[in-house]
């Protein structure tokens, strides 16, 4: 188990947000780039934030290929990451289901099966047909948008939230990375362009790297270093059921009637809502859009008129104005940042941890992440995954 | 889900009513004139706080008319309504819930029933 | 069955039921709940356990209960329901869960004796190698073992909403709740007082702690009250009605069942979600009693004081005439005069309190009723073999065993904190009450009696007097005379002494999710020692009773782990809803056909009749193409629509399209800034096809626009992009350009739109509208003309989305049928034909037009698309300009609109396969395969015989005319293609401009 200890003067990277991407950046930085000197600053407590509130759908079925190479590398460390961190992350690679209602998604994920299977991914198409098989209980046709059919990739899956951030602070602590919990970053310390250090509710602790992995407060700790970021931070929520015996096999995603579940090792549907409309810290939306949720899980799932939500919850997430993360360093130097993930941070965890890593070890991005750079809001270099990339998350 | 004071309409759900981010950004009057970097920063950038954000809302179902709001983002608080014709008000004129440099309230943010 | 065993008992009435509970049949009475039914036949055994499949009964007689979770067969086999809630009534049909393949013998229950696998954090632990052992053995195995009741059958709710906005909200209709009413009525408020029972009263119907108030029996006050409240004209009551939600601006749920102890008739709405606004809330939403973690404290004959106490005087049975009561606070003494007043007498009372901190009223009366009585004693554990058999009492450091069949527990009272701190109410800890209270409202939120930590009844009136003095009350006084004193007086005692090891005896924290004491004790040896990582990690307190009676309990345990003050480790979060809440009364009656509208042209009916297979396009339903006869394919009939249109005419159905009016003295300057096109020099009565740009350069949507005169506009735009132009037009005009005198209106459902192209279309319309001169001179392409028809204005405009001769047609709505039959009548002679959208989108292809959201995908430049000449150069600004000149937008090898065409004419190219300059692919694609883009359209033209497609790729314009090839969906063999230029048919516009 992680140590808690108090901070140091000094470090030679300190990661703000202990997190699954913060802990993880410490891992790669502590295990691939053999950094000693690093500390993970977090406000409450490890996996508190996004980690343990969003609904663990991991997938990389993105249009773009730059997406796709990086959530696909992702992808690709969640397959050896129980391994890896000998910590059981209870990857179930059951497969993600994109469900499609009208010709428009047709053609749209169409385009991206086969954008995928170029850039080697393993998202096919599924008729209503073989949906059913898979899913017995959803209704494809008995309803305001019939199930067409859907894009599905069986390498995607959930994996278990919390067992990330733990795995992660484990191993990096084993070897020599300070967790501090309960510590507050109040603001980033940087002199003529250059990072200094981080005031914190434990005082000043100094270094010459500062990576920002803070999700929805990211830009209010960027601003406080005279950065500003393209993000917007917003609620996102989410609820279960009661537990029942397993009725759905798969993940199943829809963008038409917004709603994606699964079920969870404990018999749980883990469903996940939309965003918000508005920017908020309060960890918490309006009623409204679970009602939204709830309606169109009925709708497909008629079985489900007899289950009850057990608990609902929300989150704060970053939105970039292209629905792609930023990975990137800024003006200041020895300033990094990895954010913008909005709804679908989770499934990137590992991928973006580890690319990060990179970033922050030789002040130049790794080749995945050089796409996800800040100048691309003034070139218009672009990643835009929302009309193509069906629900973002 | 917040209520807000339509000052066309009267107090109706959130629901009737659509975010328009950030208020008091101006569109540049000679967009030509900028650099690629500014340009984008007006296209892209928008203040995002943990506090006191004067924003914009429409009444999408209801008047369709645009407003202003100052909302504070860590409670969601509205603390004044406002037409786009109405002055700016000044931020001195809030009371700021605010504790923390980074923003967190007393009462009404977080994940912490109890505060130490 | 005997009779009702409490004569005084009110609720339940004496007319006898049959119930079914795992197929045996069983007698109840009418009021019983599923619960108190099963105590009144003796049962005990109820359920197995989620983990370890361990005998569990019935713990509690509300809400709160974590063990009694049943199924309902005969409704639509509802898992988790909650015996101690769910009221029967005759036939119902119950069944146990999670066990296999009875009750009595579960094999599950191994899991019992192999518990050290399952101890805390054992998913991260366990289950791991070899490789390959979790995702093939494990995962399935672990997965198959989940959850607890069956899935339930498919159901179609009938459930409604309901919206309340009232000045004062009453959560609880118990002592406090009634009182605040009292004090409330003929007031100037409008009230709500919600009551999750079916009867008023709380704490007065389900123990006898208050004996009279203004000296009558409290039954007479509930009564007098609820009829003084019903009479006045101020307050309404809901009862069966549980708040479930307490979100922000005083917005609450609530959801009221309308058919408590009835069966259920389908035809009606069964349960009322109830969205409350309300000026202040009042919270009197009492307290929830806490259990004591011994070892086995989950057998069956467990059970709450208070719990046994609301069987007494709630339900009229008395669930053991000889308990042991073990308590470490004064609360219980009520029980112990309940069950003599039943001429029944417990066994014996363990009190944890020291000897002199129990009240010598206590003391005395246990003397004299003849009591065995601990002080300073506890409850080492319980034995038995599916129920509790035997109760080990620890006192003086010796053990004394007691034969019982049922043991209750009070472990002290909780203010049942969970809505005011969904309301983000903020808590503290009370060291004298030992617990959290309320402590900082956040929202107008008011806590009365038990839930603000006030247990003192008889005080009760002064708390309701001080707190409401705010409001404009009136003059009501409340004389509260109780039964038994009620000081409240605790020690701290959150597990005892555990003297026997076994694999099978456990201590409990978490009844439901199967959490013991040594899960905790693990965990945070293992280092997890915040509340929220020991919660998640050992999974305490998250079932779906949610640790109700236990989440203090773990805090207490804790804070002894960590030698630290509870205060200090803080409660997890408390999340909405309070209580399980139905997913089909969230949904209402917006499902199913009320999904969402289904918007219909007038033409529809037409269209129904005429064969046609609809497409949903936004919320419209558009038709697709029409079958001619039963056996047509959809190929078969677009082939067909798009040889007759291009023959002789074809005629579509276009009112789906948006149609914005732009009026005003600045329209104009208006209509060049929200365009990339230059209006100015267009001559007034001519059209021009347009388009719209974001900020960020892209492409938004288009349209044609109609310039009637510098003044006024007509757009039209794309079906389901209508709403957003608007709305985009709307807030530049208002935020941006205030200065601007221009009014917007939408007219897309004031006229209905035909589009008619084919080289015989101006033969059939002259014919209709015979006043006007259609010849190519007098109505030249991209010219209207309005005009009266049968004295209704009908607008044509000369236009064309096929590269045909074709005419837009514009009519009011109710004269729009008579005119498309009208029009039927004249075309006959040329067979016109009606055509869906896939026909319109294959002759658009041909002709080479774009579609928005095909073509382009919100990527996309008005030059990419080759549209450069829409580019107002000379205009100084239009929205989405200065984007165009970024360095990345500007560059000229971007993906550009193309034709291919595949070089054997036979083949077929799929929509979204790509364009690669490979001839084959690997047959496993380990590393990317560079492409230049993808293929946006692609039809079978009948006009050309082979297949046609557009496509967006990587430097388009310079690769016309070189060989490339297109993926298939699944194939090695790419087909070679020949790159076009993106228009097939009439490139020189003789058809369109003749």
């Amino acid at each position: 188990m992680w140590e808690s200890p108090d901070p140091k003067k000094g470090y030679d990277v300190i990661i703000v947000g202990g997190g699954g991407h913060g802990l993880g950046t410490a891992y790669y930085l502590a295990k691939e780039h053999g950094f000693k000197n690093i500390a993970v600053i977090e406000k409450g407590w490890l996996g508190g934030g996004n980690t343990g509130r969003n609904t663990t759908i991991i997938r990389s079925n993105y249009l773009w290929n730059e997406s796709a190479h990086l959530y696909d590398h992702s992808v690709k460390l969640w397959e050896n990451l129980s391994e890896d961190l000998n910590f059981n992350m209870m990857f179930s690679q059951r497969g993600v289901m994109n469900l499609a209602h009208n010709e428009h998604d047709i053609k749209e994920m169409k385009r991206r099966i086969s954008a995928n299977r170029l850039n080697g991914l393993d998202t096919k198409w599924l008729d209503a047909k073989e949906i059913k098989e898979l899913v017995p209980i959803m209704n494809t046709e008995n309803l305001r948008y019939p199930v067409l059919g859907a894009a599905f990739q069986p390498r995607g899956g959930v994996a278990r939230h919390d067992a990330v951030a733990w795995g992660y602070a484990l191993r990096s602590n084993e070897m020599g990375v300070d967790i501090i919990q309960n510590c507050e970053v109040k603001s980033i310390k940087t002199d003529n362009y250059k990072v200094e250090g981080v005031e914190t509710s434990k005082g000043l602790i100094k270094a010459s790297k500062v990576a920002i992995v803070a999700s929805g407060h990211t830009s209010v700790l960027a601003q406080t270093a005279g950065v500003r970021l393209p993000l917007q931070s917003r609620p996102l929520q989410a609820l279960v059921s009661e537990p029942i015996k397993p009725v759905i096999n798969t993940v199943v995603m829809s963008n038409a009637v917004h709603a994606y579940v699964s079920q969870s090792d404990k018999g749980e549907l883990v469903i996940g809502a939309g965003t918000d409309g508005y920017n908020s810290f309060t960890q918490r939306g309006g009623y409204d859009v679970i009602e939204e949720t709830v309606r169109a899980i009925v709708e497909l799932y008629p079985i489900f008129g007899k289950m009850k939500m057990l608990r609902q919850w929300g989150g704060i997430v970053d939105i970039c104005p292209d629905a792609s993360p930023i990975i990137s360093k800024c003006e200041v130097k020895g300033l990094y940042f990895n954010c913008g993930w909005g709804t679908g941070g989770f499934k990137a965890t590992p991928g973006s941890a580890n690319v990060f890593a990179h970033t922050i070890a030789k002040d130049e991005p790794h080749k995945i992440n050089e796409a996800f750079n800040l100048e691309r809001f003034s070139d218009g270099r672009l990643i835009d995954e929302h009309g193509a990339a069906a629900v973002a998350h | 889900m917040i209520l807000i004071n339509c000052p066309y309409c009267g107090e109706r759900e959130q629901s009737e009513f659509t975010n328009g981010g950030e208020a008091h950004v101006v569109r540049p009057k000679d967009p030509d004139s900028l650099s690629d970097k500014e340009w984008g920063q007006y296209v892209f950038f928008r203040s995002n706080p943990k506090g006191i954000f004067y924003e914009r809302w429409v009444h999408t179902h209801g008047c369709k008319k645009w407003f202003n709001a100052v909302r504070d983002t860590s409670t969601d608080t509205i603390l004044k309504i406002y037409k786009l014709s109405d002055r700016r008000p000044e931020i001195s004129e809030f009371q700021t819930t605010l504790k923390s440099p980074s923003g967190e309230p007393i009462v009404g943010s977080g994940n912490f029933a109890v505060k130490k | 069955m005997s009779s009702i065993e409490n004569s005084n008992c009110n609720y339940i009435t004496n007319k006898k039921i049959k119930i079914f509970f795992d197929g045996k049949s069983y007698d109840a009475f009418e009021g019983d709940t599923i619960a108190s039914a099963l105590i009144r036949n003796k049962i005990k055994l109820i359920g197995r356990s989620f983990k370890y499949h361990r005998p569990r009964g019935i713990y509690t007689c509300g809400i709160e209960e974590p063990n009694a979770l049943v199924q309902i067969l005969n409704e639509h086999n509802e898992p988790n329901t909650r015996a101690t809630i769910k009221r029967v009534y005759d036939g119902i049909n119950i069944s146990s869960q999670n066990r296999w393949p009875s009750l009595a013998f579960d094999v599950g229950s191994i899991n019992n004796l192999l518990s050290p696998i399952f101890s805390a954090g054992f998913y991260y632990k366990t289950f791991m190698g070899p490789r390959g052992f979790w995702k093939k053995i494990y995962e399935p195995l672990i997965r198959r073992t989940a959850g607890l009741g069956k899935p339930p059958n498919n159901f179609r709710s009938k459930s409604i909403h309901q919206n309340h906005n009232v000045d004062i909200l009453i959560v609880g209709g118990g002592l406090s709740g009634l009182i605040a009413a009292r004090k409330l009525i003929d007031t100037n408020y409008d009230v709500l007082l919600v009551e999750q029972d079916s009867y008023l009263g709380g704490i007065l119907k389900n123990s006898n702690k208050v004996d009279s108030i203004d000296g009558k029996k409290t039954t007479d006050w509930i009564n007098e009250t609820e009829k003084l409240i019903l009479k006045s004209n101020n307050i309404k009551i809901l009862k069966n009605t549980l708040v479930t939600s307490y979100n922000f601006t005083n917005h609450l749920i609530a959801l009221e069942d309308k058919f408590v102890g009835k069966k259920i008739d389908l035809d009606k709405s069964e349960l009322i979600l109830h969205k409350i606004r309300t000026t202040n809330t009042i919270l009197a939403n009492g307290h929830i009693e806490r259990f004591i973690s011994f070892r086995n404290n989950d057998l069956p004959g467990v059970m709450l004081a208070s719990s046994f106490e609301k069987y007494i005087h709630r339900y009229g049975v008395v669930p053991e005439k000889n308990p042991v009561i073990f308590t470490n606070n004064s609360s219980t003494f009520s029980l112990v005069k309940s069950l003599i007043q039943q001429r029944c007498k417990p066994l014996a009372y363990i009190d944890a309190r020291k000897k002199e901190d129990i009240e010598d009223e206590l003391k005395d009366y246990l003397k004299n009723h003849d009591i065995q009585f601990f002080p300073e004693a506890e409850v080492e554990g319980c034995q038995g073999n599916k129920e509790v058999e035997k109760v080990r009492i620890r006192t003086n450091n010796s053990i004394i065993s007691i034969n019982s069949s049922m043991l209750c527990i009070s472990g002290g009272l909780n203010p049942d904190i969970h809505l005011f701190t969904q309301s983000k109410g903020l808590v503290k800890w009370d060291e004298k009450i030992i617990t959290f209270k309320p402590n900082t409202a956040f929202q107008n939120t008011i806590t009365l009696g038990s839930v603000s930590g006030n247990y003192n009844f008889h005080k009760i009136f002064e708390e309701v007097e001080e707190k409401l003095s705010f409001l404009n009350i009136n003059k009501y006084v409340a004389k509260i005379e109780i039964n038994v004193e009620d000081d409240y007086s605790i020690t701290e005692l959150w597990e005892t002494k555990n003297d026997k090891k076994s694999n099978w005896s456990k201590s409990f924290i978490d009844l439901h999710n199967d959490v013991t004491t040594k899960d905790l004790t693990q965990a945070i040896d293992e280092g997890y020692d915040r509340i929220e990582h020991l919660k998640r990690y050992t999974t305490n307190s998250m079932g779906t009773d949610q640790g109700k009676i236990s989440s203090i309990n773990s805090l207490g345990i804790v804070s002894k782990l960590l030698n630290k003050k509870i205060s200090e480790i803080g409660t997890t979060t408390y999340r909405p809803p309070y209580a399980p809440l139905s997913f089909a009364a969230i949904a209402g009656r917006s499902t199913y056909e009320f999904y969402d509208p289904e918007r219909k042209t007038p033409i529809h009916n037409w269209h129904v009749k005429n064969h046609a297979v609809f497409e949903d396009v936004g919320q419209w339903k558009r038709p697709w193409y029409y079958k001619k006869h039963e056996d047509e394919t959809m190929h078969q009939a677009v082939q067909r629509e798009s040889k007759q249109t291009r023959k002789t005419a074809g005629i579509l159905d276009g009112s789906t399209l948006g149609k914005i009016e732009i009026k005003g003295k600045d329209a104009l300057e208006f209509m060049n800034l929200m365009y990339t096109n230059a209006f100015t020099k267009m001559r007034p009565m001519t059209s021009r096809y347009a388009l719209m740009l974001g900020e960020d350069g892209m492409i938004m949507d288009d349209g044609i626009i109609c310039k009637i005169s510098d003044k006024h506009f007509i757009a039209t735009t794309t079906s389901s992009g209508a709403p957003k132009v608007l709305a985009h037009m709307e807030e530049f005009l208002q935020t941006e350009w205030p200065h601007l005198q221009v009014y917007l209106n939408s007219i897309t459902e004031q006229f209905t739109t035909f589009n008619i192209s084919g080289p015989k279309t101006r033969e059939i319309i002259s014919q209709i509208f015979t006043e006007i001169d259609f010849s190519n001179e007098k109505f030249p392409f991209m010219t209207f003309k309005s005009f009266n028809y049968k004295n209704t204005q009908v607008r044509i405009m000369r236009a064309s989305f096929t590269g045909e001769l074709g005419y837009e047609i514009y009519i009011s709505p109710e004269h729009a049928l008579e005119l498309w039959e009208t029009i039927f009548k004249h075309g006959k002679e040329f067979n016109l034909v009606p055509y869906g959208t896939e026909t319109m989108h294959l002759l658009r292809a041909e002709k080479g037009y774009v579609v928005i959201g095909q073509e382009t995908d919100g990527t996309v430049t008005p030059v990419d698309i080759n549209f450069n000449w829409m580019i107002g150069k000379n205009k100084k600004d239009f929205i989405g300009k200065r984007s165009l000149k970024r360095s990345d937008t500007a560059r000229e090898d971007r993906k550009q609109l193309v034709g291919v065409v595949p070089l054997d004419k036979s083949q077929l190219i799929d929509e979204g396969q790509h364009i690669v300059e490979c001839e084959n692919l690997p047959k496993q694609i380990k590393t990317p395969i560079e492409y230049l883009g993808h293929i946006s359209s692609s039809y079978y033209s009948p006009n050309l015989n082979h297949c046609i497609s557009m496509a967006m790729i990587k430097g388009g314009n310079k690769l016309i005319g070189k060989t490339l090839f297109v993926s298939t969906p699944s194939g090695i063999k790419n087909i070679p293609v020949e790159i076009v230029k993106p228009i097939f048919i009439d490139p020189e516009n003789k058809r369109l401009i003749s």
